[in-house]
């Protein structure tokens, strides 16, 4: 293929997979690396590096507007983060002694369990109001934004252990596999710890940044990220995330947990797909 | 800026944030201008050649000596990597600011809990790439 059209066929898939990622908080991974591998004939090695790439433009791209806005939970975002870069470090050291065929199987079977709890509350704008106790009080793990309407929405989240070890497995898998480290943390954040699906997906956003920052000097130096690939992705996450911003602060929370059920399932089906070796 | 009002911490933070983004994407956009400029009509085969025996697997700079000295030759590709390195270090400067700004609300619990992130992920990023078991 000529340059120019491998780098308007990776720009326009960049600019959707920015603008899907920074509204249901994921790095696009999910678009970027079979685009890459199965479209574009890339080796899956360049195809990770693109995935981090993409996910780092995606975080700090959404999170600029998301944190202004005061949707993103910085307190709490700051308290999880311990666990997924603690797990992204685990994740690149035990990654040469383990067989990803494996870890997809494991971590696509638990996706696809977790669509269950999510599609039964699939049409719940906010979760019901929780009482601040235990570590979450300590930690001061509540918050508050304010709608469109100009509606202040206040919540305290719960189960800050369950959070943490959601969290965790969110870092191993970005260490490991390079995708589905956002679907984990919006899981953990709505399941577990029951806050508002907007913040879910805007505080995951603004974590991913941080746990794909923690593997990327391993990826640069060993050469996987390709600049030739990194440049449209760059650029065109980048305005996707930025379109996807201007979406997200006027969507509805039901609307957020429609769309991020599908890339859950989605994500899961890639993986294990992956794991049966096609 | 009132440091105390939790507003100004999400202003602070939101404009790095906004500069990092705005800063690598300029640097990408001039380098991917430089290659298109004369490579347009290239095939990329020749770009995306992967070498699973050697390090670095490509054939671009990756050690920053490299890119230093490719920027001075106006080398694309070593444009495009400082541009991506621009983008790694925003998230790594917002957590670095993260800290001061919960020093200056005096928030002790998270001051600790922010330079233990700040600590794992500059181990992660400068240390790991140097222990051969990150890199099997």
């Amino acid at each position: 293929m000529i340059v120019i059209l491998f780098f308007l066929t990776l720009f326009i898939a960049s600019i959707a997979a920015g603008a899907l990622g920074s509204i249901v908080g994921i790095g696009g991974g999910l678009i970027v690396i079979p685009i890459l591998t199965l479209f574009l004939g890339v080796d899956i090695h360049y195809a990770i590096g693109a995935s981090i790439v993409s996910i780092i433009a995606t975080s700090s791209g959404a999170a600029a507007t998301y944190v202004k806005d005061r949707i993103t939970n910085l307190r709490i975002g700051m308290f999880l983060e311990t666990a997924t870069t603690t797990g992204a470090i685990i994740g690149a050291a035990i990654a040469a002694y383990l067989s990803a065929t494996i870890l997809e199987a494991i971590f696509g079977t638990i996706l696809i369990i977790s669509l269950v709890p999510l599609v039964r509350k699939i049409g719940e704008e906010y979760p019901p109001k929780q009482q601040l106790k235990g570590l979450a009080k300590k930690l001061n793990l509540r918050g508050d934004y304010t709608e469109r309407d100009g509606r202040k929405i206040d919540y305290n989240a719960t189960n800050p252990g369950k959070g943490l070890a959601g969290m965790l497995a969110a870092g191993l898998i970005s260490g490991l596999l390079g995708i589905g480290s956002g679907t984990f943390k919006v899981l953990s954040m709505d399941l577990a710890m029951k806050l508002p699906m907007k913040v879910s997906t805007t505080t995951s956003n603004f974590m991913i940044g941080v746990t794909a920052a923690a593997s990327a000097g391993i990826y640069f130096a060993r050469g996987d990220v390709n600049p030739l690939i990194t440049a449209p992705v760059a650029l065109g996450i980048l305005i996707g995330a930025f379109l996807g911003t201007r979406l997200l602060v006027k969507a509805k929370n039901t609307a957020v947990r429609k769309i991020f059920a599908l890339v859950l399932a989605a994500t899961a089906i890639e993986m294990i797909i992956k794991a049966l070796g096609f | 800026m009132n440091l105390k009002d939790p507003n100004s911490m999400n202003n602070i933070l939101g404009i790095v944030l906004r500069s990092g983004v705005v800063l690598s994407g300029a640097i990408i956009a001039i380098g991917t201008a430089l290659f298109v400029a004369n490579h347009s009509l290239d095939d990329t085969s020749t770009y995306l050649a992967y070498n699973p025996g050697l390090i670095p697997h490509g054939n671009f700079p990756v050690s920053l000596a490299s890119i230093a000295t490719g920027l001075g030759s106006l080398d694309p590709f070593s444009v495009i990597e400082l541009g991506f390195l621009v983008l790694l270090a925003t998230p790594v400067a917002r957590v670095a600011l993260s800290l001061f700004l919960f020093a200056a609300e005096k928030d002790r619990m998270y001051v600790y809990l922010t330079a233990a992130v700040l600590a794992i992920l500059l181990f992660s990023m400068l240390a790991t790439p140097l222990i051969p078991l990150f890199n099997g």
